[in-house]
């Protein structure tokens, strides 16, 4: 009974999925079957989300353990950290539970989850701020990439230089200025070789998914689901 | 024998498809989308007959000659460097969920997962598998619970230690990382999955630590910086083969003949549609060709 909970069924539902999945796409027959082909896709859709929705309270219950065993192991000097986290964590849910409250105790006062002032406070002088900051770290991380990238030890990596050089001064106002044919240099690069090169990835990768869908489909392709047994 | 049987019902099956669509054609009923082109159905069910005639093969017991990616075979080494370091070693499979288009490289991410689990529990690794999608946390901690259970090491596997869950926002979950690579000063970092803006910040933390670095991605703007920073790496639908060569099953092994069939198809239909375009003509034109009955 374990097996064919944990291994059939589960196998089952993904082969029924991908079948209707195609069915859904390029069949049609005349225009209310497609209706229902549509509607029922999109059903499909809607209960993934769903179903991964639920899985965020597994989320919250599995952030809870790990920051609560943290400070349990690592005592004084993981506490403060973790206790902020924790501690943020049930403030937002509170904060959010009292947004959806409202919304349907007192549905003219406009307040829902995501607009409740103190959750919106939060969210937008807290968390938004921190979420930029990390973004635009990224930046300095591209500096420091191009520099060991773009070190000349053989052919391939100067033409990498030379073209680099060219794309970033065909993006730079200096770059029209030193040379105004930077701008349709760069141009050509980006659509042509630069296309060139990324076509073959992404025809690849949809090969790759078409083979990995025959794969669960013959129930061959069993590592998302844990155990091998 | 059993390969005839097969290869005999693929052929049935076509057959039928093709009865089907015919009578359908002369009795003008609309089978198909008349929205999308019917050459994707053809390819989608051409590689789908190739992938299960060569599975069915291997399963009757011939061999196929698998190419070896070096980004896979570098993942025992990566693992065995950390163990001799007495660093752990890191795992993550990145930002797309299970509901959305990003789900073949989510599972291809997994099957990744899975071998280097096994790694980490033969050489008695520490393995940290950070997430950022919260549907994925119980699957991961089946597949770390089992790398180390079936290397007969399940004293190594601590779920709050293995397994981290941070967060599902994309940047939030990038730092935590980031401070995981380093506090924890990984051995290796492995991340292969769906990615978007934060690869190259994983990449560039991992290099902080000198960490031995092996990233794949199917997504192409976060290609060029694995194939930079990262000292091994899988590119585009490598992740998908890499999930099969894990598996060690030959069957399984077999279906990438499947993709290297389709490979080829491509590399065919663009040699004729640059013969094509010399004589004037689009191949795209007739790729597009979609079908409409009356």
């Amino acid at each position: 009974m374990s097996l064919v909970i944990r291994k059939y069924i589960p196998q089952l539902i993904v082969s029924v999925i991908i079948v209707l999945s195609v069915t859904f796409y390029y069949i049609y027959i005349n225009d209310s079957i497609a209706k229902g082909f549509s509607t029922a896709d999109k059903a499909l859709s809607d209960w993934a989300v769903i179903v991964t929705s639920f899985a965020l309270i597994v989320g919250g219950v599995d952030i809870l353990r790990f920051h609560l065993t943290k400070i349990r192991r690592e005592g004084i000097r993981q506490a403060p950290f973790s206790t902020v986290t924790i501690a943020l964590l049930i403030i937002m849910v509170v904060l959010a539970t009292i947004g959806w409250y409202y919304s349907y105790a007192d549905p003219k006062a406009g307040i829902t989850i995501t607009t409740q002032p103190q959750f919106r406070w939060l969210y937008s002088n807290l968390y938004a701020p921190a979420d930029s900051a990390m973004y635009s770290i990224l930046v300095f991380y591209i500096a420091s990439a191009s520099y060991r990238a773009f070190r000349v030890r053989n052919p391939p990596a100067l033409l990498l230089l030379v073209t680099a050089v060219i794309v970033m001064l065909g993006n730079t106002t200096i770059g029209g200025l030193i040379w105004p044919g930077f701008l349709g240099l760069r141009d050509w690069i980006m659509t042509v070789p630069n296309t060139a090169a990324f076509r073959p990835i992404t025809i690849g990768a949809g090969l790759g998914t078409i083979i990995l869908g025959l794969r669960l489909l013959t129930w061959r392709e069993i590592s998302w689901m844990g155990r091998r047994d | 024998m059993k390969a005839a049987k097969s290869l005999a019902a693929i052929l049935a099956i076509l057959l039928v498809i093709a009865i089907i669509s015919s009578a359908a054609w002369f009795l003008k009923i609309q089978l198909y989308n008349p929205k999308t082109p019917l050459s994707g159905f053809l390819v989608l069910v051409g590689l789908l007959a190739a992938g299960y005639y060569f599975m069915s093969e291997a399963r009757a017991g011939a061999t196929f000659p698998v190419r070896r990616i070096p980004a896979f075979d570098a993942i025992e080494e990566a693992v065995a460097r950390s163990v001799e370091m007495g660093r752990p070693v890191h795992m993550t499979f990145g930002y797309g969920t299970i509901s959305s288009s990003m789900a073949p490289q989510y599972i291809a991410g997994l099957g990744v997962l899975s071998h280097v689990a096994r790694m980490c529990g033969k050489y008695g690794a520490k393995l940290i598998a950070t997430l950022g999608v919260p549907e994925a946390i119980a699957t991961t901690e089946e597949i770390v619970r089992e790398g180390y259970y079936s290397a007969g090491r399940p004293e190594l596997f601590d779920p709050a230690y293995n397994v981290r869950y941070f967060t599902d926002q994309q940047f939030a979950y990038a730092s935590a990382v980031q401070a995981t690579l380093i506090r924890e000063n990984v051995g290796a970092n492995i991340v292969v999955g769906p990615f978007y803006a934060e690869s190259l910040i994983f990449m560039e933390a991992g290099n902080m630590v000198n960490a031995f670095q092996i990233a794949g991605t199917a997504r192409e703007t976060q290609v060029p910086f694995f194939v930079l920073v990262a000292d091994y790496s899988f590119i585009g639908e490598e992740i998908f083969a890499a999930g099969a060569l894990a598996s060690g099953d030959k069957e399984t092994l077999a279906s990438i003949r499947g993709q290297d069939i389709g490979k080829l198809l491509v590399i065919v239909l663009t040699v004729i549609g640059i013969i094509m375009l010399l004589g004037g003509f689009k191949l795209a034109d007739y790729l597009n060709w979609v079908w409409k009955v009356g």
